[in-house]
């Protein structure tokens, strides 16, 4: 039973990082735009939920809520929760609108955040694009009326309908399809026109404007798409953690997800996959740790340091990562030979 | 008002060494140091370790401080910059020293666990004990004075060495074109290993007066680097006196808004809006910064 819960939580935690991979590898590894705010995009998702799901579950149920938002919102959700273990269709239409609300919202930001990109130099852009970041997080945590500040925010169980095992494999099964389609729609940008074009603005900006790419249309697209992935997982992190809490929204976790693009090697679509399962593996080994070997300071501390270490480690030996670049195959290989050789007989 | 004033100088004093500091960084190698807070609070631990072992002032073990951040910084540069000085690109070069900034704070949280059993003293959240100097008749906190006279005299040398010694001519030839000053004979590594030396030294000075204000943890050194690149930014990047100006502008602005926020009723945990908010204004209005403005010299952030 144990060992089930473990699985069932990695996968979901696995997807939710590759859905995060995936969105960076798109912005960072292909156009090289260094998106360091992508926990804020991260975060839209996750506060869409925190401020809407026991709002929204409340006025379709007709319940009323009294108090402040801060001291009450656990309550409420629980409460909720109770009342969707009776009508599954409550509760996929608060994860259906949670998600309708906060993809839009978040591609509108990206869209925003892509126009720093057109006059600021890479470094300075990631400064911008981390204040940006810190300053969503400023607000929410200090404006308590919209997510209870540092109380942070209940959120409800919109798989209350389903007993303990099934909830969480349903968990898995949701997460798991949204990870794969958009893993799946990376991979096919990546391979397509518009992902030659993402790496052609990333290797020369200006030879690409030269041969007529509308560069502020394309960041401002991939951005859009980008910040939309990452919002979708902000959503399902908010569910599958079942709070919301501002602090958890620091510059710390969009190192993470730059960690994992990096290690994974960046302009490689299967990178992300990798990246994400790296970080996953190492930071469940020193969980592992922790918990069986007895050592004088809190480990937690300790596992930084060797996330830090590698990717020190993969920057100065193997700055390509895990899983180098590769030009892809845009027309099968043994087409082109195939069409070559039937070229070359009618010439003859 | 007088505490607030107080308060606004000496905020200020610090963030003038850590942003001169982080500029030097910024002009000789091109890293945007967000390990420049450690560096922080590497002068704060030490600072701690020798107070308490020695049983003197905190002010005594500046040295102290000035040599431990100076070196682990130069260190760095020689085991990680150097290798990468010609191979990263900007933005690897700012991820690099992410991670330095995460192995120095979490090596720094594991001292101050160690640090608490041994040495039987408070490791974070604690305060240093100031006290207060009589300058006819009126009586300043010691923080005020000691801070203010550190960064004069640090930053003074700074530029005396910068623009009156032989090293300051090579130093400042390195960072408008190494590859020239190579040819003559520079030997930029030692110079830009010194820039690296010095900027660490700078910062861990201002560690050592943090505490006598504020409470510190090791996670503190993170809500000083967003304000010291923002006095950077402000200042104009490229221009040492241009941070000095920023420094004063960004401190002095901080802690008035925040007053100023706080009598009308907004809490003051709003504070560090004041300079997010300016790095962006500033970045995306008038990248220059204010040395632009003022004499038209600086670098433009900006694509060419």
């Amino acid at each position: 039973m144990e060992v089930l819960t473990f699985v069932l939580s990695l996968g979901t935690l696995y997807s939710i990082y590759v859905i995060l991979a995936a969105s960076m590898e798109l912005e960072y590894g292909e156009l090289g735009l260094p998106n360091f705010a992508k926990v804020a995009f991260f975060a839209v998702g996750a506060f869409t939920v925190g401020a809407l799901s026991v709002r929204l579950c409340a006025t379709l149920t007709g319940v009323a809520l009294e108090g402040e938002f801060k001291l009450r919102s656990y309550y409420y959700a629980t409460l909720l929760s109770a009342r969707i273990s009776s009508n599954p269709l409550l509760g996929l239409t608060v994860f259906l609108v949670t998600l309708i609300v906060a993809v839009p919202l978040s591609m509108l930001l990206g869209i925003l955040a892509s126009y720093p990109a057109l006059r600021l130099r890479e470094d300075y852009l990631a400064t911008t694009l981390i204040a940006f970041s810190e300053i969503l997080r400023v607000i929410t945590r200090n404006y308590e009326p919209l997510l209870g500040g540092t109380f942070g925010a209940g959120v409800v169980d919109f798989l209350a309908w389903l007993r303990s095992p099934w909830r969480e494999l349903t968990m898995l099964v949701l997460c798991s399809s949204l990870a794969a389609g958009i893993w799946f729609i990376q991979y096919k940008l990546s391979t397509s026109p518009f992902g030659r074009a993402l790496r052609a603005i990333r290797d020369d900006e200006l030879a690409s404007v030269a041969y007529g790419k509308d560069v502020a249309k394309i960041r401002a697209w991939t951005m859009a798409i980008g910040s939309g992935m990452a919002s979708v997982a902000g959503v399902l992190y908010a569910f599958y953690i079942g709070s919301v809490n501002p602090d958890d929204f620091t510059v710390a976790r969009t190192f993470l997800v730059v960690l994992m693009v990096t290690v994974g090697g960046r302009g490689n679509p299967y990178g992300s996959l990798v990246g994400a399962a790296t970080y996953l593996l190492l930071d469940r080994v020193m969980l592992f740790i922790k918990h069986n070997i007895p050592l004088p300071f809190d480990v937690n501390y300790f596992s930084y340091i060797i996330l830090g270490i590698l990717i020190l480690v993969i920057i100065v030996r193997k700055p390509e990562g895990l899983i180098p670049e590769r030009p892809p195959l845009t027309v099968k290989l043994n087409k082109i030979s195939e069409s070559n050789i039937i070229q070359h007989n009618t010439e003859k | 008002m007088i505490e607030v004033v107080v308060g606004a100088l000496v905020y200020s004093n610090l963030l003038a060494m850590l942003s001169v500091g982080l500029n030097l960084i910024l002009l000789t190698c091109k890293v945007s140091n967000f390990a420049h807070g450690d560096f922080v609070m590497v002068g704060v631990y030490t600072a701690l370790t020798v107070s308490t072992i020695l049983g003197v002032t905190p002010y005594a073990c500046l040295p102290f401080a000035l040599i431990a951040g100076g070196v682990i910084s130069f260190a760095l540069y020689r085991v990680v910059f150097e290798p990468l000085r010609t191979r990263a690109n900007l933005v690897m070069l700012m991820v690099v020293s992410m991670a330095l900034d995460i192995i120095l704070r979490y090596s720094l949280h594991i001292y101050a666990d160690l640090a608490q059993a041994w040495l039987k003293v408070h490791t974070r959240l604690f305060l240093f004990d100031d006290f207060l100097i009589e300058f006819s008749g009126v009586k300043i906190p010691g923080v005020l004075v000691f801070s203010s006279l550190t960064s004069v005299i640090l930053l003074v040398s700074l530029y005396l060495l910068l623009f009156k010694t032989r090293l300051g001519t090579a130093m400042r030839a390195s960072i408008e074109n190494p590859e020239l000053a190579e040819a003559l004979g520079v030997n930029v590594k030692m110079v830009f290993g010194l820039s690296w030396f010095l900027s660490g030294a700078l910062a861990a000075a201002a560690g050592v007066f943090l505490p006598f204000r504020a409470m510190v943890s090791p996670d503190t050194g993170w809500s000083m680097l967003l304000p010291t690149f923002a006095s950077v930014i402000v200042g104009g990047v490229g221009s040492l006196s241009g941070s000095l100006i920023g420094a004063y502008t960004i401190g002095v602005a901080e802690v008035f808004l925040t007053y100023v926020l706080a009598s009308l009723g907004v809490s003051t945990a709003y504070r560090p809006l004041v300079s997010f908010s300016a790095i962006i204004t500033v970045l995306l209005v008038s990248p220059k910064g204010l040395s632009g403005f003022l004499n038209g010299k600086g670098w433009k952030p900006w694509k060419s």
